[in-house]
């Protein structure tokens, strides 16, 4: 192959762009069938206390949530713990009209816990792209290159539907959604984080660290989840966080398979705040 | 080329250490299957054929069966040779591992290409190609351990379907785009078969199994993805590790994972690749 000038962009960002709006259409085609799985949850969500997820207390850290043991979904274990039956979350939602205030705490059961923790962990996806994306044009990253840019704002979108999907089966099973976020991880891990970043390396790092706890998070709940629907939700949108965070693995320069088998460690629980 | 090799091999080896991690957890679920099938027969069922696999689980104490909540007749039933050969968790068991071994055999194909394995290959899709037929190996092995384990015999055949699809292609295995297409091609179809199946599995440990091996595939294909469009831009230079993000084209931040939602439009049956 010809060397290319290191300073020509070597690629038709057209023919690009072109197969981008490819892609974009063909997620949009997905979404019909998503739909009909959440028909499925609809039928089955009557705050069902069979198959739920018990809590553990853990405390989120930095530490812990780097080294992938700040805590573990694990349902059997649990169960036998005596947590599995009839525990409860409050999930914080905001009531319909109400735009501000304290978030109306509501009780959930069974397999919904898991859906508000998912639906607050995604929430705090899209929130924490979007704390980047401003830092990225405030100026606070220095040199932002365009992929991280497009990396992040799709990946913030497609975060955003998959707080759609969850925040669905809430509604369909005449829940409130979810319209806060992990506040333990939050608190405890991206807040403290996120003030220390200060270039796209430092929030490729973070943003990997978030798709690596969702995507465990969805696996320890494909394990322990009861309603097959919620299965079939979960593993459409593990294996998307997984690709997430191949593609910041391969930014920053680390090998971007590195495991045969993707780890659960690193799953939040279910007792994590959600605010 | 924008690469340094020996930064690979140090990037490759923490990978090993990584994966050496995830396979000790994915051994646990394993064992647990093993726990399931060891409580299963001695509840009364026929000892199953015994397992060719490589993988040796090792037994743990503590009944699973109680906490899995399915009763002895059920897990009599399960670890029956009878059984086994129509468990809808052993024929989805088996195509798994159809597929996987067809793509160990694809892979193993492509590297004896010089473009792809050869003198003139790109360092990071070689080592690729490499890392990738050794996953799809591990993955292999542990669907069959998996299948021995209820009682199923073990699949070392390649799916015949998508066989089919690997010898057409093979003639236009001219240069790296056709054996990518190739790829990503058996990639997805792994990925959205695994992603289809996962809730059908009655066997919560192999539902975990499968489930921590859709995500990987997924994340062949970003790569694959990825590597694809580079390489129809005529940017094969930027397939480096690390890659030169400043010189990459904003498309290529997002080509990696087009669905926000794994399709499983191109998923195989369950039944295509069950042993004869």
């Amino acid at each position: 192959m010809k060397p290319k000038d290191r300073n020509e962009l070597p690629i038709s960002e057209r023919e690009l762009d072109g197969m981008t709006a490819d892609l974009a259409d063909a997620h949009h085609e997905t979404l019909p069938a998503l739909h009909e799985t959440l028909g499925a949850w609809e039928a089955d969500t009557d705050d069902e206390p069979e198959g739920l997820l018990a809590l553990t207390g853990v405390t989120a850290s930095r530490r812990g949530f780097l080294l992938g043991t700040g805590a573990l979904l694990c349902g059997a274990a649990l169960v036998a713990a005596g947590g599995g039956r009839g525990a409860t979350a409050f999930a914080a939602g905001l009531p319909s009209g109400t735009r501000s205030g304290r978030p109306q705490a509501q009780k959930l059961t069974g397999d919904l816990v898991v859906v508000a923790l998912a639906a607050s962990l995604e929430n705090l996806a899209v929130a924490t792209y979007q704390s980047g994306i401003q830092a990225a044009q405030a100026g606070h990253l220095g040199t932002v290159p365009a992929a991280v840019v497009t990396f992040a704002t799709t990946a913030q979108s497609q975060h955003r539907d998959h707080a759609a999907a969850w925040n669905a089966v809430l509604t369909s099973a005449k829940k409130t959604k979810v319209t806060g976020v992990d506040l333990t991880v939050k608190n405890g891990v991206i807040d403290p984080a996120f003030a220390q970043v200060t270039d796209v390396t430092g929030l490729a790092k973070l943003a990997l660290e978030l798709e690596n706890v969702a995507a465990a998070t969805y696996l320890a709940a494909i394990g322990v989840v009861k309603n097959p629907a919620g299965i079939q939700t979960a593993a459409t949108i593990e294996p998307v966080e997984e690709q997430h965070a191949a593609i910041l693995n391969f930014v920053l320069g680390q090998y971007p398979v590195p495991n045969s088998f993707t780890p659960t460690t690193g799953a939040r629980p279910t007792s994590d705040q959600i605010g | 080329m924008s690469i340094d090799d020996r930064q690979l091999e140090v990037l490759l080896e923490q990978s090993e250490d990584v994966h050496s991690d995830a396979m000790r957890q994915n051994r646990a679920a394993l064992d647990d299957l093993v726990e399931l099938g060891r409580d299963a027969r001695a509840a009364g069922a026929e000892e199953p054929s015994p397992t060719s696999s490589p993988i040796q689980p090792t037994f743990v104490a503590g009944g699973l069966l109680a906490a899995a909540g399915l009763g002895a007749a059920f897990a009599a039933l399960l670890a029956t040779p009878a059984f086994a050969k129509s468990s809808k968790d052993v024929q989805i068991l088996q195509t798994a591992a159809s597929i996987e071994n067809l793509a160990v055999a694809t892979y193993q194909t492509a590297l004896t290409l010089d473009f792809i394995g050869g003198a003139s290959a790109n360092p990071v899709v070689k080592a690729f190609a490499m890392k990738t037929m050794s996953q799809h190996t591990d993955h292999g092995m542990a669907f069959n351990a998996a299948v021995t384990q209820l009682g199923g015999k073990a699949q070392t055949q390649p799916d015949p379907v998508l066989l089919n699809v690997v010898n057409q292609a093979k003639p236009g295995l001219t240069g790296p785009g056709p054996v990518v297409d190739l790829a990503i091609e058996l990639e997805n179809g792994a990925a959205a078969t695994y992603v289809k199946d996962v809730s059908a599995l009655t066997s919560k440990d192999a539902r975990n199994v499968t489930a921590s091996i859709m995500g990987v595939e997924a994340q062949h294909v970003a790569i694959l993805n990825a590597v694809k469009a580079l390489l129809a831009g005529g940017a094969a230079n930027l397939i480096a590790l690390p890659p030169d993000v400043a010189q990459l084209p904003a498309a290529a931040g997002s080509v990696g994972f087009p669905d926000s939602f794994y399709k499983t439009d191109n998923a195989r049956s369950a039944t295509e690749g069950v042993t004869k």
